[in-house]
């Protein structure tokens, strides 16, 4: 086993490992979000710093073809608590 | 209910190997460490491998990519993945 | 329960709550409870126009699993406290609210016992 994954037993042992990271997240209503991560619960309810959003503008008329976001609004925030079930994916900076 | 003969007993169905219950939980136990597709309700495929989950079919995958309309959209060195977004886990490969 | 406790010493701090309808209120944080339902006073909508049926409305209850996020002021949130007790697994909400209070309300007292 690759020695970055030895001390992951459970999904929330990634988490752990991006406090004061900063970590990419991808929301539900085509929404992401990056910031540095200070706290969490396990309903994935998180709290960051340095936020900033990235709402995806999907054209829904192409929602048959592969969706290509028409365009993007961006906004910055300074600390955030972000609800846990809009919560999809959250990835924590590469440990290479 | 009777099962209904076979039709041939001299080519029954192999059994599954043994370490293969066919129970749901059986099978997450073996796909841990495995190169698994997760589908989420969205559609949305992740294709990597499985780190780790828990009760709550969060999942951990490592080598991840993120497919949307079976092109490739996304990459990710490591991803957590909330549980209540995934729709199945498929092994991609033998257990 | 810790993200409980970061809201509780927040209260009577300004907060934006959006909601997952993509209403914005800006107002008071009056108080909060363990499902992290919110009161808010003296609220503010951020886009009046779009909603002109909240001009009115001065406070409210915001039932939480509406809420998509909510900007916090920065510099009532100690990141590093937060990031100790969320390692630790923290479920003492009382040790939080306790730590984090004496760090908002009494940071003129703390100067004043450690210079």
């Amino acid at each position: 086993m690759d020695p970055s994954s030895s001390s992951i037993q459970e999904p929330f042992d990634l988490i752990r490992l991006s406090l004061s990271e900063r970590v990419y997240i991808k929301l539900r209503g085509d929404r992401e979000v990056t910031g540095v991560l200070h706290a969490y619960d396990g309903h994935m309810n998180l709290i960051l710093s340095d936020v900033e959003e990235t709402i995806l503008i999907v054209d829904p008329d192409s929602a048959t073809e592969a969706p290509v976001p028409v365009n993007v609004a961006k906004r910055k925030m300074d600390m955030l608590f972000v609800r846990g079930d809009g919560v999809i994916l959250v990835s924590p900076p590469s440990r290479a | 209910m009777a099962s209904p003969p076979l039709p041939d007993d001299r080519s029954p169905v192999p059994p599954p190997p043994p370490s293969f219950t066919g129970s749901p939980t059986e099978f997450l136990k073996n796909v841990v460490g495995k190169y698994v597709i997760v589908r989420l309700s969205s559609g949305v495929d992740y294709r990597g491998v499985l780190s780790c989950l828990d009760g709550y079919m969060n999942i951990a995958m490592e080598q991840t990519e993120e497919y949307v309309n079976g092109s490739v959209t996304n990459q990710y060195g490591d991803a957590f993945i909330r549980g209540n977004n995934v729709l199945y886990i498929s092994a991609a490969e033998p257990l | 329960m810790l993200i409980f406790s970061v809201f509780k010493t927040l209260t009577d701090q300004q907060v934006t709550v959006e909601l997952k309808n993509d209403l914005s209120i800006t107002g008071t944080l009056k108080s909060v409870d363990q499902f992290l339902n919110i009161r808010l006073d003296n609220i503010k909508v951020s886009d009046e126009a779009r909603h002109p049926h909240m001009i009115a409305v001065k406070n409210c209850f915001i039932r939480g699993s509406v809420v998509r996020y909510v900007q916090l002021p920065a510099d009532h949130v100690d990141t590093q406290l937060l990031e100790d007790a969320t390692r630790r697994g923290d479920n003492s909400t009382k040790a939080i609210v306790l730590t984090l209070t004496i760090k908002n309300r009494n940071a003129e007292t703390l100067k004043f016992h450690y210079g």
